[in-house]
């Protein structure tokens, strides 16, 4: 029992070891990564079985205000009831769970050439960025994700319309 | 019996010791690349993966190094196993949520085209020989043959 715990201890140490020296090797992109200065990271193969490997990029808070001024489509992928209780002003509803009805509706209203973002309920949420992935492959060019989401916008006493702010 | 027992560990040995390094040090040469590939399966977020894509090759790489010295086998083949456990997990997701990507287990660079399911096989047969390798280790005297080697 002893030895097993040596060896797993052993372990360890090798894992940090590793993992120091890749951060050291590597510090400024970790560093950039974790600032946000960097796009998200894109693999560049070829899809195996023809499906599209492009992901949406990352807005921060004050690109989605800029998006607004520049007349991107802000888009809430939360639930229909969420976005009665709140939402980003001017954001428009495509909730990621009733996404395959409300989607064909969406794509006959906004042009595939504006700059879209996403949100959700923040950075435990994946609807976003699902949807982000959704809109990228339904031909949409220019699509991010807010990860922040309608707390950090909310928290941020920027505009917001709904029954409970 | 005891010979061939010692052929198999080290051959076993040898195998791992030259995957993983392989493995680890092709990734080295383009870590952006590979975080694209870790991106790909779209578990972590943005920044977790260009922080796995700068630490994990140099575990790989470093573990790889140990058994191929034949020091410290026991803890690297942990470590070796622990991952790939955790790439078997990952490969399982990808191929639940039908995902189609490519596996980025070795070239980052592309040119590999290993589908997911590929890929969980051959982590299957790495799974095997780490598993083999410790159970030979543990058998009896197959290591460097002295009382001073190391776990």
């Amino acid at each position: 029992m002893n030895d097993l715990k040596r060896i797993c201890l052993e372990a360890c140490v090798l894992i940090a070891f590793g993992t120091l020296f890749g951060l050291t090797l590597n510090y400024q992109l970790v560093m950039d990564a974790f600032s946000g200065q960097l796009a998200p990271p894109q693999c560049e193969t070829e899809p195996v079985a023809g499906i599209t490997n492009a992901l949406p990029l990352p807005a921060m808070i004050d690109e989605v205000q800029q998006a607004i001024a520049f007349e991107g489509v802000v888009v809430d992928a939360r639930s229909p009831e969420l976005y009665t209780m709140g939402h980003i002003d001017g954001a428009v509803s495509l909730p990621m769970v009733e996404i395959d009805a409300a989607l064909p509706a969406f794509l006959e209203k906004i042009a595939k050439d504006r700059a879209i973002v996403t949100y959700c309920s923040g950075f435990g949420c994946p609807d976003s960025f699902d949807l982000g992935v959704r809109l990228i492959e339904s031909g949409y060019l220019n699509v991010r994700v807010f990860e922040g989401g309608y707390p950090e916008w909310r928290d941020a006493g920027l505009p917001v319309t709904g029954e409970s702010r | 019996m005891k010979n061939m027992s010692r052929i198999v560990y080290h051959l076993a040995r040898l195998i791992l010791a030259l995957v993983f390094i392989y493995a680890g040090a092709v990734k080295t040469q383009d870590v952006v690349a590979f975080a694209g590939h870790v991106a790909a399966y779209q578990i972590l977020p943005y920044a977790m993966n260009y922080l796995v894509a700068s630490t994990l090759p140099y575990v790989e790489f470093l573990a790889g190094i140990l058994l191929l010295l034949n020091v410290r086998v026991r803890p690297a083949l942990v470590t070796i196993g622990g991952m790939t456990l955790v790439f078997m997990v990952a490969l399982t997701s990808v191929l639940v949520r039908d995902l189609g990507i490519d596996c980025g287990c070795f070239d980052p660079g592309g040119g590999e085209n290993v589908t997911a399911g590929a890929a969980l096989l051959r982590d299957v047969g790495l799974m095997a020989l780490v598993v083999l390798t410790w159970w030979l280790r543990n058998a009896g005297d197959v290591g460097r043959g002295t009382r001073n080697e190391t776990s």
